[in-house]
């Protein structure tokens, strides 16, 4: 499971997404490999769920991915609520 | 080892001569001119960079308002970072930015990275920091820059 953490350069706000994914996955006890991303790097990188604002999101719609769209980047509750659905049964 | 790859805490980066409260700018340009002149001052960072904060925030957009009331503000390492370095405003009346979930933003924090790796230790104290509304209450309502190096350093996001 390979987790990619967007945002427009890769040095802020993707790391700040990481950290709360990183949070997310440790309180519930999983493990996924969780990787930074600027927006251009992300249109090729391989990923199986990507996490990222609604601009980008819309910017990576025609990968086909599954991408989670948060508004809150440090907001714990709304990633888990987000992100762990996508991740059950996998 | 994580300590010597990122060895700047927050209190490292952000320092009372980094800080303003209080500050009335009329747009999210201002914003940046204001946060950037105290980058600059501190010599971390080249002048351009600033107008690379100019230049991502019209490229990317105003997602850079990554929590309600928030904005972290930044270009590439490559656009003049000397050293890692940041700096907090904090903006009366508010400044809308565009972002419909966050704005406006009442708190603006700029910084400089130059790789990875050697910020991650201070922005993951910030992150931790601004997921504590308690914290963020009492740096809105802090009338000077001691008391925000307080509140950061008493917060228990950042311990």
């Amino acid at each position: 499971m390979k987790i990619l953490a967007v945002c427009g350069m890769g040095f802020g706000s993707s790391l700040v997404l990481r950290m709360t994914i990183e949070d997310v996955l440790k309180a519930a006890g999983l493990k996924a490999q969780v990787v930074v991303s600027d927006i251009g790097t992300a249109r090729s990188e391989q990923a199986d769920i990507i996490v990222t604002s609604a601009e980008f999101a819309r910017l990576l719609a025609d990968r086909g991915l599954p991408i989670v769209v948060i508004k809150n980047y440090v907001d714990r509750k709304e990633m888990k609520e987000k992100l762990l659905p996508l991740l059950k049964g996998s | 080892m994580a300590s010597s790859e990122a060895p700047f805490q927050l209190k490292d980066l952000l320092t009372p001569a980094t800080i303003r409260l209080h500050v009335a700018a009329s747009d999210p340009g201002q914003v940046i001119r204001e946060a950037g002149q105290l980058l600059l001052a501190s010599g971390a960072i080249e002048e351009r960079y600033i107008e690379a904060m100019q230049q991502a925030l019209q490229t990317y957009g105003p997602y850079m308002v990554i929590v309600p009331g928030v904005a972290l503000l930044h270009a590439r390492p490559g656009d003049g970072v000397k050293r890692p370095c940041m700096s907090l405003l904090t903006l009366e009346p508010p400044v809308r930015f565009g972002n419909e979930d966050n704005d406006p933003v009442s708190i603006a924090i700029a910084f400089g990275a130059v790789d990875r790796q050697k910020h991650l230790q201070a922005l993951t104290m910030l992150t931790r920091l601004l997921a504590d509304e308690q914290a963020l209450a009492a740096i809105r309502a802090s009338t000077s820059a001691e008391e925000v190096m307080h509140t950061i350093a008493a917060s228990p996001s950042t311990q």
